[in-house]
């Protein structure tokens, strides 16, 4: 059948080849070599449109099919049809500009539509020219501004003509083609209301429903006076039914269930949340894999889309047709109750809630006295944390209360880990420190050459740590000995992982290394443009770690070599902490970024505006992190939408530690947080 | 006795059973007069200082378009591919410089296949194709660029596992559970492709890795597949430890089962221990 297909027309003993779903689209990839269409040259106005091709798919060339000659400028068909212009070529058809004579004194131009059988089966000739007489009937019967009207239908010179309303306007594909970006969400909005109300019309139509089956932008018109009227009701496609090469696919605007032979009502409302989705994201369906819209809702693709019209659009493409819209007149009640709220005040509320609680999410803060710039470690209900006073505190987890501190001889911006009764942990007076965890008494002492920035970590029974005198050491837990240094070309400021018996770590030398756990052995390393000062994460046998280049680093970590690498506005300096398959860092440009794990394709970006050098931790569905501006930030980990912020008194470059609901966390302007998660 | 010299006493891990070995076939079939396919297999060992590394490069391309087209396609690509591999990744590593980024050089030298052939094709008035599903191993893992339906799978403890996708419309349907997998298999439309390297400018290549913790890997065209079911193609892959029997016994299969297209198949046996 038709693009206009009757329910129940199977009953009525239609032929076999019509049940066949045709489904019409546009010359993508096909591997059986079928007749080639030519796109139709678009002029500015293009009344009606025929067999519209996908914008990128290659112009291909005639495939040696000779085409039926056009009718000339002038021609006279019925002695009463001037031929004036060619509109549009396509596989199956013609369509010209003509003008009616028998309107002597005005000038009446319409669209003549020319039909191209080229079946060589003379009986299938005679069944589709039967139908499209039903067709043309049943077009005739119908009656709504929205839909063309038909003046008149016959044969001459062998071929069938069917003269049309003639539309001014553009279509909706041209529109948007025209538009630099995404259609206005008020325009579309207008659009839908009143292509629901005609779909509405179809669909109610006595004795049986009317189902358009090809909604899409290209075949609505928008007239001068911004009416919308649905052309090419597709009477030509009952002659490229089961024309051989007509492939199913690429279309991108049509259910699932037509590629079953269904067409239903429920399927125009789907096509419709395509055509919506299109416009309002410039995204073409037909270039993306099919049925993928639910993967890219509107929103992530043009911010600007109100979540309300999201919402509508997404449930007109509901993949099963029980779960859509019930009819489109339910689909137009709710675009009109968002049509009459205040679209700018809806797309504000689409852009990121600025929730700013102070009062009750602090639980307590404790005074060092100096900055702190390390990371706190929980262990047993006690934080530990360095400050740049040269002084590691143990305090109490829960109320916050002073325990001991160990003085060094310098600042410590290096952050502790435990082992049994024992915490790690280096300072810048060049050496490693072994404290017993719940007095704070020394247990022994490794020096290097340097200050120590690198935070010692647990790896394999050892205690890996990197030095500013260029070394990274391996160290015997229980007597601070070294089992092995290996020595890199700068300081080693970043902190080491571990995995497959391998040590990964980076040094300001710009090179990401890859050591042997047990010998130190060099593996392989990596070079990156500069210093490598964010620590490695290892997940699923990749190395993620950010450099100074500016960029994040996905690395084999068997090979070294890059599998991505992202490029962000600035330094790296944040170290990568990776979730359900997504990557999590900031950058000195200022954004913490969300990206796949597997591709490193962004997934959001959150703005902070200042430069973020904090490690992001996640717990639950939400990701922490400190910044420039003094801001402790707690954003939703999906979506990267700001859940809170507290302000504290200074750049907060150092990393959370997110213990039973609480966020532990140190500033510049020398105090420990504890807050609310 | 310090733990570090306890270490390194110890033995090494398990001695590897085989070394990485690999067979490919190409047959036209029974029924089609030329072979549209193409098929490449590279091994090379790349130098580290923790030791050689395994490099391999396999790529199965399956043609399409009327005449020469189809052929033309799928070698093109193969060569473009390879060349570009070869240029971005293992040229700057034995120079001594980082190589590009693995998945970016992949997705690129997919674009570059796909540009050459469209141009080609539109210097000689066809509208060709070919599918692509390529493999860079690299060590313990793998990195694939897959556009089209020929396929890649594994072959492990869990069985013949696919792991790409088909572009095909047939192959989304099923994914949806719109058709079941006996309805697409016979489904008269399966063999139509959403895309394809080199006939449409934008092309979205699946660019996907995995760890080898497999013992097989097998690429083949549609003419494989198509005429085996998983089981069929897993009995044969069991059936031998050489990788060119494997291939030569598989393409014997789909041709007794009708050999209606192409038939390609590379195999790939890995060093891990047999299930």
């Amino acid at each position: 059948m038709a693009l206009i297909k009757k329910i129940g027309m199977r009953r009525e003993g239609v032929p076999e080849e019509e049940k066949v779903p045709e489904q019409p689209a546009p010359p993508a990839t096909r591997r059986v070599q079928g007749p080639a269409e030519a796109r139709p040259a678009a002029p500015a106005t293009r009344p009606v449109q025929v067999e519209p091709a996908a914008p990128s798919t290659p112009s291909a060339p005639p495939s040696g099919e000779a085409r039926l000659p056009t009718l000339p400028i002038g021609a006279l068909l019925q002695g009463r049809y001037q031929i004036e212009a060619i509109l549009g070529i396509g596989g199956m058809s013609v369509v010209y500009k003509g003008r009616d004579l028998r309107f002597k004194n005005v000038y009446r131009p319409c669209a003549i539509k020319e039909m191209i059988d080229r079946s060589p089966d003379s009986q299938t000739r005679t069944i589709t020219l039967k139908n499209f007489e039903r067709e043309a009937a049943l077009l005739a019967t119908l009656n709504h501004p929205a839909i063309p009207k038909i003046y008149d239908y016959f044969v001459e010179g062998g071929r069938i003509y069917l003269v049309l309303e003639f539309i001014e306007g553009q279509n909706l594909e041209d529109i948007l083609e025209a538009s630099p970006g995404p259609l206005e969400e008020e325009q579309v909005v207008g659009w839908a209301i009143q292509i629901c109300d005609v779909l509405s019309y179809l669909h109610n139509h006595k004795p049986e429903p009317i189902v358009f089956r090809d909604m899409k932008p290209s075949n609505v018109m928008i007239t001068p006076d911004n009416r919308v009227v649905l052309i090419d009701f597709g009477i030509a496609r009952i002659f490229e039914a089961d024309q051989k090469g007509t492939m199913i696919g690429t279309e991108g605007y049509s259910p699932p269930e037509q590629y079953r032979g269904v067409a239903e009502p429920r399927g125009d409302i789907y096509a419709l949340g395509a055509t919506l989705h299109h416009l309002l994201t410039k995204s073409d369906p037909r270039l993306e894999t099919p049925f993928t819209f639910h993967e890219r809702p509107p929103s992530t693709l043009n911010p600007k889309v109100s979540p309300q019209l999201e919402a509508i659009i997404m449930k007109a493409l509901e993949y099963d047709a029980r779960q859509r819209w019930s009819s489109a007149a339910e689909m137009r009640a709710a675009l009109l109750d968002l049509a009459h709220l205040d679209v700018a005040v809806l797309q504000k509320e689409a852009g990121r809630p600025r929730l700013q609680e102070t009062g009750e999410r602090l639980l307590w803060s404790f005074n060092c006295e100096e900055e702190v710039r390390a990371s706190p470690l929980v262990y047993n209900g006690v934080v530990y944390i360095g400050a740049y006073d040269n002084n590691l505190y143990a305090v109490d987890a829960e109320s916050g209360k002073f325990l001991w501190k160990f003085p060094t001889q310098r600042g410590i911006c290096s952050s502790a880990s435990a082992w049994e009764r024992l915490i790690f942990f280096g300072s810048e007076d060049g050496n490693v420190y072994a404290l017993n965890a719940q007095s704070g008494q020394l247990q022994w002492t490794f020096r290097t050459a340097g200050p120590v920035r690198s935070s010692p970590r647990l790896l394999d029974g050892a205690l890996c740590v990197g030095s500013d005198d260029q070394n990274v050491y391996a160290l015997d837990l229980r007597r601070g000995e070294a089992f092995w240094n290996y020595r890199t070309w700068g300081p080693v400021r970043s902190s080491a992982a571990a995995f497959g018996g391998n040590v990964y770590i980076g040094s300001d030398d710009g090179h990401i290394y890859a050591l042997d756990v047990r010998r130190g052995e060099l593996q392989w390393k990596t070079r990156t443009g500069q210093a490598v000062v964010s620590s490695p994460a290892v997940f699923e046998g990749m190395v993620y770690v950010g450099s100074w280049d500016g960029h994040i680093y996905c690395l084999d970590a068997r090979s070294g070599w890059p599998a991505w690498k992202y490029r962000t506005g600035n330094r790296v300096t944040s170290s990568p902490a990776i979730r359900g398959g997504r990557v999590y860092v900031g950058s000195s440009d200022g954004n913490l970024y969300c990206l796949d794990a597997r591709n490193g394709r962004l997934i959001w970006k959150f703005e902070a505006g200042t430069f973020i050098t904090s490690s992001p931790q996640v717990a639950g569905d939400r990701v922490y992190f400190g910044a420039g501006n003094g801001r402790i930030y707690c954003l939703m980990a999906d979506s990267g939408k700001e859940v809170w912020s507290f302000q504290t008194g200074g750049p907060v470059p150092g990393s959370p530690a997110v213990v039973e609901g609480v966020v532990y966390i140190g500033s510049t302007d020398h105090r420990l947080y504890a807050l609310q998660a | 006795m310090p733990f570090w010299k306890r270490r390194r006493s110890e033995k090494a891990p398990t001695p590897r059973r085989r070394g990485i070995s690999f067979g490919l076939a190409s047959d036209v079939g029974r029924v089609r007069t030329t072979n549209q396919d193409q098929v490449l297999a590279s091994l090379t060992f790349l130098p580290t200082p923790g030791g050689p590394i395994p490099l391999g490069l396999f790529i199965v391309a399956d043609g399409m378009g009327g005449h020469a087209g189809g052929a033309t396609a799928s070698m093109r690509a193969v060569e473009v591919v390879a060349a570009h591999i070869f240029q971005e990744l293992l040229l700057p590593v034995l120079h001594g410089y980082p190589p590009e980024a693995i998945q970016d050089a992949l997705r690129e030298a997919v674009y570059e296949a796909n540009r050459r052939i469209l141009n080609e094709a539109r210097e000689e008035g066809n509208d060709m194709g070919t599918t692509l599903t390529g493999v860079l191993l690299l060590g313990e893992r793998c990195y694939v660029a897959h556009v089209g339906d020929s396929r890649l799978y594994t072959h492990g403890p869990e069985g013949l596992r696919c792991r790409t996708r088909d572009h095909s419309m047939v192959a989304r349907l099923l994914e949806m559970g719109q058709i079941s997998a006996e309805e697409a298999r016979h489904h008269p439309k399966r063999n139509y492709l959403y895309q394809s390297v080199g006939q449409q400018e934008a092309l979205e290549v699946e660019i996907s890795s995995f760890p080898l913790d497999c013992s097989h890997l097998l690429l083949c065209s549609d003419g494989l597949w198509g005429s085996l079911t998983d089981e069929e193609m897993a009995s044969v892959l069991q059936s031998t430890d050489d990788p060119q029997e494997v291939c030569e016994r598989l393409v014997e299969r789909a041709n007794e089962a009708g050999g209606e297209d192409n038939i390609s198949v590379i195999v790939v046996a890995l060093p891990v221990a047999q299930v």
